[in-house]
């Protein structure tokens, strides 16, 4: 009897269900279609504005009350009222760290640059640094690292789980996201540590196997706004290219000298700062073996035997050099190389850079706008954002400043 | 003049000085016509006279003599009593021997006098000149036991001084004197007249390079490593026709004066490059002024067969191992020479005769053991099943191959424990990616005991033959030697492929390594006069340099070295070293370019001099290795400086304007979800929400451009919003959020007026729309039926949300179901909440 009941039961429950489904589906229809022009004179300018900026901060609509006072502050002052929709102090904000940020930072975090990735530590720091407030230039070589307060399981140095969790359950990552250094946690020594470039997730993505180019690339890509294509110079002396580039691809040195010096000249000397770093897919972490080249630095010698040999982790910056490369704007730029020593001085290189600064405008403004800066004024927002965002590395005031610029009229 | 290095100079890596013709690199030889002699040589009479006086007449009988006397080589002329020197005499080997070493440098058989002689074309027994050099060269080394190491010294000679610059340099596109006649017929004129009959593409005998091309252009491309515009005599269109009498038209001398003239008619037209006088520069010289130094240590003591593709040109690449039959191997199909010693196989094959090949069988199989060696490039990496180098009859049948798939190489043997077709194959293991597009030292041993073993770069695989050793006395005979291909044609292999050597016994490692170490082709030792610029007499900056391939120079170890061994240098800054070519210094591959050093008596030693670096480059080629003029340019060298040449400014990003795309956009998956949790209040961990979220979030929108919004993101939309508003309704909080509204009374009692409906409405278009906002529909177009005015642009009739109540009300004119108001509720929250009005942002 218990199973007929149930049996009724079930039934029961799926033609309700059906039901659903097709009053919902004709609901829909009539909805999808349910595009009428807007009564643009009903309004006041700054409750559209205000609606609009909390839309494109937060990826949610405010609530009616909440709306009424955007609208005031707008009025007032665009700038400081996005700055108070951001405020992590209170939980109108939530949506900006939990789904806005979020999706901003995830698709750095891996080769596919994929938006669906799981959370990170990579995409927390991001996050809690914007929060914090803190110099957003420290995010490739701060020993810094957010994990989740309260969340089970733990933070692991082997694994995301603690990330997958706190995504899963829908933490209010506004709340939960504390400050911490990764060299508590991953026992590097804390001049090891440059921010998301020592990252579980990056060192996953981009130290797993290969050459560790590949986490040079993707910063300068996901930080500097250019990919390998963009940078390509052929002029750069290639006297620290690595032996496992061969000088003649498929027996044709001519494509070497035209295309592979293009990148290698300026990459290998620079990549070299993450000689030290690998990513151990046996126990799933980061390895840091302080003085000892890994040895996929070694690799493949005998593709160009008089090719350069890396011995320690010493980098330079030869786009400094009078070229085209210098349009990345490096700080204090004179024309001479700079160099150092590991990821945290490289990544302090790239954040003080004129291009992190345009990038991060670029980027925010993207995502606020939803488009790419199309003509002058646009760029010209881009430029003046990052060059605010120059001193002091304030990132939470360049989406501000863009959600004022395209709050609409 | 010369500065001798004796055998401690091996500390310093220098190679050795064997087996090296310079000749041979200029080509040379007899008309392309005549058919290479592969018959062991014609032997003279049995010999009966004295044995041979010593173990050096012994070795010299066995290893030279034996070779030359023969009526098809030297024996039809210098035997006793004929031309002299009489050193292939039948009659006596010990006067023989006396005569021989008159024309045979010891210390460095490339140099002697005879090898000069076949070399320079005086009656080489082959077509190609220079191979005939590198087989007498062979027969002497074996002879001298040149093979063995150590004890060889490399003589260093001082290049004659000459400044740079002042060179002519052929511009990138054909000169109009090129191809107009003038006061001569033009270069084009002569070469489209009389070598288009071979030199052509289209020729029904063609033969590369195609300088005799119809088009211009691809005419003037190939001819102008064939073109020295500072000495047109020493032009290689003038030497083969003059010297070389190579298919003249009339007179060979005549003819090769009218193209001298041709080619200084197109000189005359073009300006030389002067290098800037104020730039502190080298004196300068080009690759063939350096002094040889290939050819190392390699091990051949067993050698059956050896392709080293000096020629250069032509259809046939020559087995110079000096072991007879030669089995010289045809070229065709795409097949094409490479600068520096090689041949490119895109689509084609080199394959010798069955015949020619018959010694494979009978060398290997006689010994029961072999190696194959080679230096390739595999053009890339996505190759599969393709031949290198095969032995073989079929697709199916084989006696060996060494073959490519992917990054692996894969060596077929046949034997007493393998197949027909030498399967199971060996192969390199997959993740250790072992062959690689570049230039690799591939060598494959097959031995009785290991079976077949792999060894790239000097190393060994560490893949082991699981089918162990065997005999291979089922070897057949009448299969073919090929390079690149399978015989039939069918697995085509592209790459380059710059030496193979045949030997029929398994190599060592250590016989494998040191053949790895004397490398393929041909090096020089450059040294750069630098005595002028600084107090230190014969100084020099000396590189090791070579031809890479057809596009390229590699230029590495920069020494500097004073050839007067008693000469210290002191203390000399030296910054920033350039390499120029004809007159300028190339932007690309300047590696020495932020070389910071100073020269020393501390880290100077009169028999190595001082390293100035380990890392090599590559420099593009001009004009081809008889004609490019290399020279070195410093910034600071001793008390001098003066920036030789300065990086290009960069040019700031000129920006286009574009129109701007739409200003609205769509919000993505993360914020629809989290848009509708804040719009209906209900949590996102809730079950079902949760549940369906998570099923369907890679298919709602991931960007945010409203042109990239599909119809299967609303069919996930509206999952998710159903999801929420049933949520919603069936919470306790739907009487909070529908103040008013009896859900659970029926239809007809709820929603008989429109103040009813409002009770269900208006907190939808409240908390998920929004009140006043100019941006949004207002609550009174979204319940009202909108009839746009111009149904052609704007759509058809629109019901609105009274109408959608009322038609899911009607319950088919009966009476409705219980729960039917809730369904209602749920649906129009639907409707609502997926609705673009929410979405769109």
């Amino acid at each position: 009897m218990s199973n007929m009941n149930s049996t009724h039961r079930a039934a029961r429950g799926n033609a309700r269900r059906s039901v659903l489904v097709k009053v919902t589906a004709l609901a829909l229809a009539i909805a999808t279609f349910a595009s009428v022009p807007h009564d643009a004179s009903a309004d006041a300018l700054s409750r559209r504005q205000a609606k609009r900026m909390y839309d494109r901060l937060t990826g949610t609509p405010p609530t009616p009350a909440l709306l009424n006072d955007l609208e005031t502050r707008v009025a007032q002052d665009k700038v400081s009222a996005a700055l108070y929709m951001m405020d992590a102090s209170d939980p109108r904000s939530s949506a900006f760290y939990s789904t806005t940020l979020k999706n901003f930072a995830t698709p750095w975090t891996n080769r596919d640059r994929t938006v669906f990735a799981p959370l990170n530590d990579y995409t927390a720091t991001v996050i809690g640094m914007v929060k914090d407030d803190l110099d957003f230039r420290g995010i490739l070589s701060d020993d810094i690292v957010y994990i989740g307060q309260g969340i089970t399981p733990a933070y692991s140095t082997t694994n995301n789980d603690h990330y997958v969790a706190m995504e899963n359950n829908n933490a209010d990552l506004r709340v939960v996201l504390q400050r911490t250094t990764q060299s508590s946690l991953n026992g590097l020594p804390p001049n090891a540590t440059a921010g998301i470039i020592t990252s579980r997730a990056a060192a996953e993505a981009f130290f797993i196997d290969g050459t560790n180019r590949a986490m040079f690339r993707f910063t300068l890509l996901n930080h500097l706004c250019h990919d390998m294509e963009q940078v390509h110079d052929t002029t750069r002396p290639p006297d620290r290219i690595r032996q496992d580039v061969t000088r003649s691809p498929g027996g044709d040195s001519s494509l070497f000298l035209n295309n592979c010096i293009g990148c290698h000249s300026g990459m290998d000397p620079m990549a070299q700062a993450f000689a030290y770093y690998d990513f151990d897919e046996t126990q799933g972490r980061l390895v840091y073996t302080a003085g000892q080249v890994q040895p996929k630095y070694l690799i493949n010698s005998d593709n160009f035997k008089p090719g350069y040999i890396t011995t320690d982790d010493h980098w330079e910056n030869r786009w400094r050099l009078s070229g085209k490369n210098t349009v990345l704007d490096w700080a204090g730029q004179d024309g001479t190389i700079r160099s150092g020593n590991g990821a945290k001085t490289l990544g302090e290189e790239l954040a003080a850079s004129g291009a992190f600064a345009q990038c991060q405008a670029e980027k925010v403004f993207r995502t606020v706008c939803f488009r790419s800066p199309s003509d002058q004024a646009d760029r010209d927002q881009v430029t003046a954002s990052a060059n605010g965002f120059k001193s002091g590395g304030d990132l939470k005031r360049v989406f501000a400043e863009t959600a004022a610029y395209c709050a609409g009229n | 003049m010369k500065r001798v290095f004796h055998s401690s100079v091996a500390r310093l890596g220098l190679l050795a000085l064997v087996a090296v013709v310079v000749l041979s690199g200029c080509g040379g030889g007899a008309a392309t016509t005549t058919n290479p002699v592969t018959t062991p040589p014609t032997s003279g009479p049995t010999y009966t006279g004295p044995a041979p006086a010593n173990a050096d007449i012994q070795a010299f009988r066995i290893n030279f003599w034996e070779n030359v006397r023969g009526t098809n080589r030297c024996g039809n002329c210098h035997t006793a009593g004929g031309q002299m020197p009489n050193f292939a005499r039948s009659d006596d080997v010990n006067m023989a021997y006396q005569q021989a070493v008159t024309v045979v440098n010891r210390e460095n058989p490339s140099q002697s006098i005879i090898v000069a002689k076949v070399g320079g074309g005086h009656n080489c027994w082959l077509a190609d000149a220079g191979a005939c050099a590198s087989i007498m060269t062979r027969w002497i080394q074996d002879w001298v036991g040149a093979a063995g190491t150590g004890g060889r010294q490399i003589e260093l000679v001082e290049p004659t001084p000459k400044d740079p610059g002042s060179t002519r340099r052929l511009p990138a596109t054909a000169p109009s004197a090129y191809f107009t006649d003038g006061s001569s017929r033009s270069v084009y004129t002569l070469v489209t007249t009389y070598c288009s009959d071979c030199h052509r593409s289209t020729a029904a005998t063609k033969q590369s390079p195609f300088f005799a091309a119809a088009d211009v252009q691809e005419s003037y491309q190939n001819a102008m490593p064939k073109m020295n515009l500072d000495d047109p005599l020493n032009s290689r269109f003038v030497i083969r026709l003059g010297r070389e009498s190579h298919n003249c038209w009339s007179d060979c001398t005549a003819n090769a004066a009218e193209m001298q003239a041709a080619i200084q008619m197109l000189a005359d037209s073009i300006t030389p490059t002067q290098v800037d006088p104020n730039l502190i520069t080298s004196k300068a010289l080009t690759l063939f002024d350096g002094t040889v130094a290939s050819g190392g240590n390699r091990y051949e003591n067993n050698l059956i067969a050896l392709y080293e593709f000096k020629s250069g040109q032509g259809t046939t690449a020559f087995d110079t191992s000096g072991v007879d039959p030669a089995a010289d191997l045809t070229l065709s199909g795409d097949v094409t020479w490479v600068g520096g010693w090689g041949i490119n196989i895109r689509s084609g094959k080199a394959q010798a005769s069955t015949t020619a090949s018959r010694k494979f069988q009978q060398m290997m199989t006689a010994t029961g053991e072999y190696s194959i060696e080679a230096w390739v490039v595999p053009g890339n990496v996505t190759q599969e099943d393709a031949r290198i180098i095969s032995y073989s009859g079929s697709t199916s049948a084989r006696n060996f191959t060494m073959g490519q798939t992917l990054y692996n190489y894969d060596f077929f043997n046949r034997s007493s424990v393998t197949g027909s077709n030498g399967t199971p194959q060996l192969s390199t293991a997959d993740a250790d990616e072992r062959l690689q597009a570049s230039l690799q030292h591939v060598v494959m041993t097959y031995d009785p005991v290991n079976g077949r073993r792999i060894y790239v770069n000097g190393e060994f695989t560490g893949d082991l033959d699981g089918a162990g050793g065997g005999t291979l006395g089922d070897w057949d005979n009448s299969f073919a030697f090929v390079l690149g291909n399978e015989v039939s044609n069918n697995r085509q292999w592209q790459g380059v492929i710059r030496l193979v050597a045949i030997h029929n016994r398994a190599l060592t490692l250590q016989q494998i390594q040191q053949n790895f170490q004397a490398g393929v082709g041909e090096k020089f030792f450059m040294l750069f006069g630098v005595s002028h610029l600084i107090n230190v007499p014969k100084a020099y900056v000396m590189f090791e340099a070579s031809q890479y391939d057809s596009a390229g120079y590699l230029f590495t170890n920069p020494k500097f070295i004073s050839l007067d061994a008693s000469a210290m240098p002191g203390s000399i800054p030296l910054k920033g070293m350039r390499i120029g070519v004809n007159g300028a210094e190339p932007q690309v591959g300047q590696a020495y370019r932020l070389m910071d050093t100073v020269i020393a008596d501390a880290n100077y030693s009169a028999a190595t001099g001082q390293t100035l670096s380990t890392v090599g480059t590559i420099i593009g080629l001009e004009q081809g290795p008889a004609s490019d003029e290399f020279y070195l340019c410093f910034d600071v060298l001793g008390t001098r400086s003066n920036v030789c040449s300065t990086y290009a400014q960069a040019v700031p990003p000129t920006f286009v304007n574009v129109p701007r795309p739409s200003d609205i956009g769509f919000r993505t998956f993360d914020k629809i979800n989290a848009t509708m949790a804040a719009v209906t209040g209900v949590s996102p961990n809730t079950a079902g929400v949760k549940t369906t979220f998570t099923n369907i979030r890679q298919s709602l929108p991931a960007v945010d451009s409203i042109e990239a919004f599909l119809s299967s993101h609303q069919t996930a939309i509206a999952q998710l919003a159903i999801q929420y508003c049933d949520a919603l309704v069936e919470s306790g909080q739907a009487q909070a959020y529908f103040p008013g509204l009896q859900l659970n009374s029926a239809p007809s009692a709820v929603f008989n007026t429109n103040a009813g409906k409002d009770l269900l409405i208006d907190p939808l278009i409240n908390n998920m729309i929004g009140s006043n906002v100019g941006s949004q529909p207002s609550a009174a177009e979204l319940k009202n039926t909108y009839t746009p005015s111009n149904q052609a642009t704007d759509g058809p009739t629109r019901p609105g949300l009274y109408a959608l109540i009322d038609t899911l009300s009607a319950c088919g004119g009966g009476a409705c179901p219980a729960g039917r108001t809730k369904l209602i509720a749920k649906a129009t929250c639907g409707a609502v909440l997926g609705s673009g009005a929410v979405l769109i942002d």
